[in-house]
């Protein structure tokens, strides 16, 4: 019984995440009952052809970024805290979300604070995401210069989060000197939005997630030797600064490409690992990494239906939802008296 | 036949800073035994870090080499030599959630496959270290709520169940109270008898080191290392290498460091192990002479002097 509670809690949290989509897909301002979404979807079958529109082209698509981009900031944080060993750390603390904040500032505002002709009020996804994986690319690449320079992890995490200030530094100029309604377009992608994306853009996202996870689960033993500590895991024929490489790797592509197509979405990546932490009582990856990627999957389809306030045509933006439910958690977590030994 | 699995040859050892070479230990040779507890001793500072980390093939020497079961270390892949070679470190951060089981089976990280699980032998090899270090009763506790004493323990087995020839030790009685010191150390010297293996101890804690090593290493600035029984270095006086300056020697009819200063000019009649005891609280009050002789009875205790009786060597020092 002892030996099989995890993966029972695993075999929950796949129910809760089925749930949380149909919960997800149904709820909006049209509900739509989830044995009529089934139905529609493995039959093809739709009672109006409206509500196939909705389902199909709005809500799959957002439901599925929605997971795809809970697993992809829960695993980036989980690898982040892990290997930095530090409870506070996130999927940005190497200044990833900035990166692509930038190349989407730059993008949106950069046009209008030259007083060159803008984009227009039309910019298309397509663009915004191409310059998000651009900025997160550039940010990631210097850190990687760094990484290969210093040895010392420490050292790498204040120049990624000293990185993500000075990047912050230049989108608020960028923002002090642009117009109003240019200005309104971006501070509405940096609320983050899990919608707006077609099925090609799904698919792509999918792809990046995918192929983000490879490294991860090549270097499981790694980040369980990395608990003891850098020395430990050396003294195990473990290779720290191979698993630094990995890991930017990794955590570039999830990430950088939920942020670049859904914009910086808050909380989600420190608030899940720990929650799994608590619940599977461990610290063994094997059963962390899919406990987070599931946890993190639910949780945001939950914090996307409660953001479209049920029954209204009104949605909140997702990181204003993200923030609400995971202060609390983050502040519960640090309040608890072993909260540093728990980790 | 002693065999040595670990051989310095000649070795160099510093840093690289910049372009500038730091030497800090020069030409090191050094043999270490299987089947025997090697403690290194030193002042701290002199470079038994950076030995140790030279042995565990870490840092690479700027003359000479390290020999493990006869080949150099650095040919060695960082999966093999962790086969070979396991270490307890002092790292004062364990993730809590851990149980003491799952920690002592990160030993088997180098001989597990990619996931890291456990197969039988693993198993087996993980519980004859919780057996060896006598704490099967523990492996299901949690790291954070166990003692300083059984944590070492619990690092020591994970140590054994990585199953090398060789077991490196940084401080592991720091911290720990004189039974678990002395039962740490005792612990490790029967696994090295009953196992075969290698281990090589840092340690400070010269009396308990006396009492339990089968070697000693000792290491000064600008000497060669001094290998050899801790009894032969006692006798010989090589034992007072570790306390340079004037201050300190090592007193070879007691086992104990003591204060060089010893014209003090007490006489002390009775039972001489109390007569020491009564020298010792005199000296540290700086009381450096007296006038008349003392005397001292066992059962019931009582020290007189000067026609006064006390019954406790601390209201003797008052009233004088």
């Amino acid at each position: 019984m002892q030996k099989n509670s995890p993966f029972l809690l695993l075999s929950a949290a796949l129910i809760l995440l089925i749930l949380s989509f149909l919960l997800n897909v149904s709820l909006g301002s049209v509900s739509i009952s989830p044995n009529e979404i089934l139905s529609g979807i493995f039959t093809g079958d739709w009672t109006k052809a409206s509500r196939e529109q909705i389902i199909v082209n709005y809500r799959l698509p957002k439901a599925l970024v929605a997971i795809l981009a809970g697993i992809g900031l829960s695993i980036s944080g989980l690898q982040m805290q892990t290997f930095f060993r530090n409870p506070l750390a996130g999927p940005f603390v190497l200044g990833i979300s900035s990166g692509a904040g930038l190349g989407v500032a730059i993008l949106m505002l950069a046009g209008s604070a030259f007083g060159l002709s803008t984009f227009g009020g039309a910019i298309n996804p397509w663009a915004i995401a191409i310059a998000g994986t651009l900025g997160a690319s550039l940010v990631l690449l210097t850190v990687s210069l760094v990484a290969w320079k210093v040895k010392d992890s420490m050292t790498l995490l204040i120049v990624g989060l000293m990185f993500g200030s000075a990047v912050s530094a230049i989108i608020s100029v960028l923002s002090y000197f642009s117009g109003a309604e240019a200005l309104k377009l971006f501070t509405m992608w940096s609320m983050g939005s899990l919608g707006g994306l077609v099925w090609d853009q799904v698919w792509i996202l999918g792809l990046v997630i995918f192929i983000g996870i490879i490294p991860v689960i090549a270097s499981i033993k790694s980040y369980n030797g990395m608990l003891l500590g850098e020395s430990y895991a050396k003294s195990m024929g473990i290779n720290p600064d191979r698993l630094r490489w990995l890991m930017i790797l990794s955590t570039g592509l999830l990430a950088g490409s939920v942020t670049a197509f859904c914009g910086p979405i808050a909380f989600i990546g420190i608030a899940v690992p720990h929650l799994a932490r608590m619940v599977w009582k461990t610290s063994d990856h094997r059963f962390l990494f899919p406990a987070s990627a599931l946890i993190g999957g639910s949780l945001l389809l939950l914090c996307d239906a409660v953001g479209q306030l049920p029954g209204s045509a009104q949605t909140l933006p997702i990181n204003a939802v993200t923030s609400l439910v995971g202060a609390p958690i983050v502040i519960s977590l640090v309040l608890r008296k072993n909260f540093s030994k728990e980790f | 036949m002693r065999k040595a699995s670990i051989i310095g040859k000649k070795l160099s050892l510093g840093y690289t800073k910049g372009k500038v070479q730091r030497e800090i230990l020069h030409e090191l040779s050094f043999e270490l035994f299987s089947g025997e507890m090697t403690c290194l001793l030193g002042p701290n500072g002199v470079g038994k870090s950076t030995l140790v980390k030279a042995i565990l093939g870490q840092l690479k020497p700027f003359e000479g080499e390290v020999l493990l079961n006869e080949k150099p270390i650095s040919t060695y892949s960082n999966e093999d030599l962790a086969k070979q070679l396991s270490v307890v470190l002092t790292e004062p951060f364990l993730p809590a959630n851990m149980t003491v089981g799952q920690l002592v089976a990160m030993g088997r990280i180098p001989h597990t496959g990619w996931t890291g699980k456990l197969e039988d032998r693993d198993r087996v090899a993980v519980q004859q270290a919780l057996s060896a270090t006598k704490i099967e009763y523990l492996q299901e506790d949690r790291i954070s709520e166990i003692s300083d004493g059984q944590r070492q323990k619990a690092l020591i087995a994970r140590a054994l169940a990585q199953d090398g020839k060789v077991m490196v030790l940084d401080e592991p009685t720091a911290h720990l109270d004189l039974v678990n010191r002395y039962e740490i150390m005792h612990l490790l010297q029967e696994i090295a008898k009953t196992q075969g293996k290698s281990i090589l101890v840092v340690t400070h804690d010269l009396e308990i080191a006396l009492e339990t090593a089968d070697r000693f290493w000792l290491l000064n600035c600008g000497t060669p290392l001094i290998s050899g029984l801790p009894e032969d270095l006692v006798i010989s006086g090589e034992i007072n290498q570790l306390l340079p300056g004037k201050k300190f020697h090592f007193s070879v009819e007691k086992g104990r460091i003591e204060s060089k200063v010893q014209d003090l000019k007490f006489e002390i009649s009775g039972p001489e192990d109390l007569a020491g005891w009564i020298s010792k609280a005199l000296e540290k009050a700086g009381i450096n002479g007296l006038a008349g002789a003392i005397e001292v009875s066992r059962e019931p205790f009582l020290i007189k002097y000067a026609g006064r009786e006390f019954s406790k060597v601390e209201e003797f020092i008052l009233a004088l």
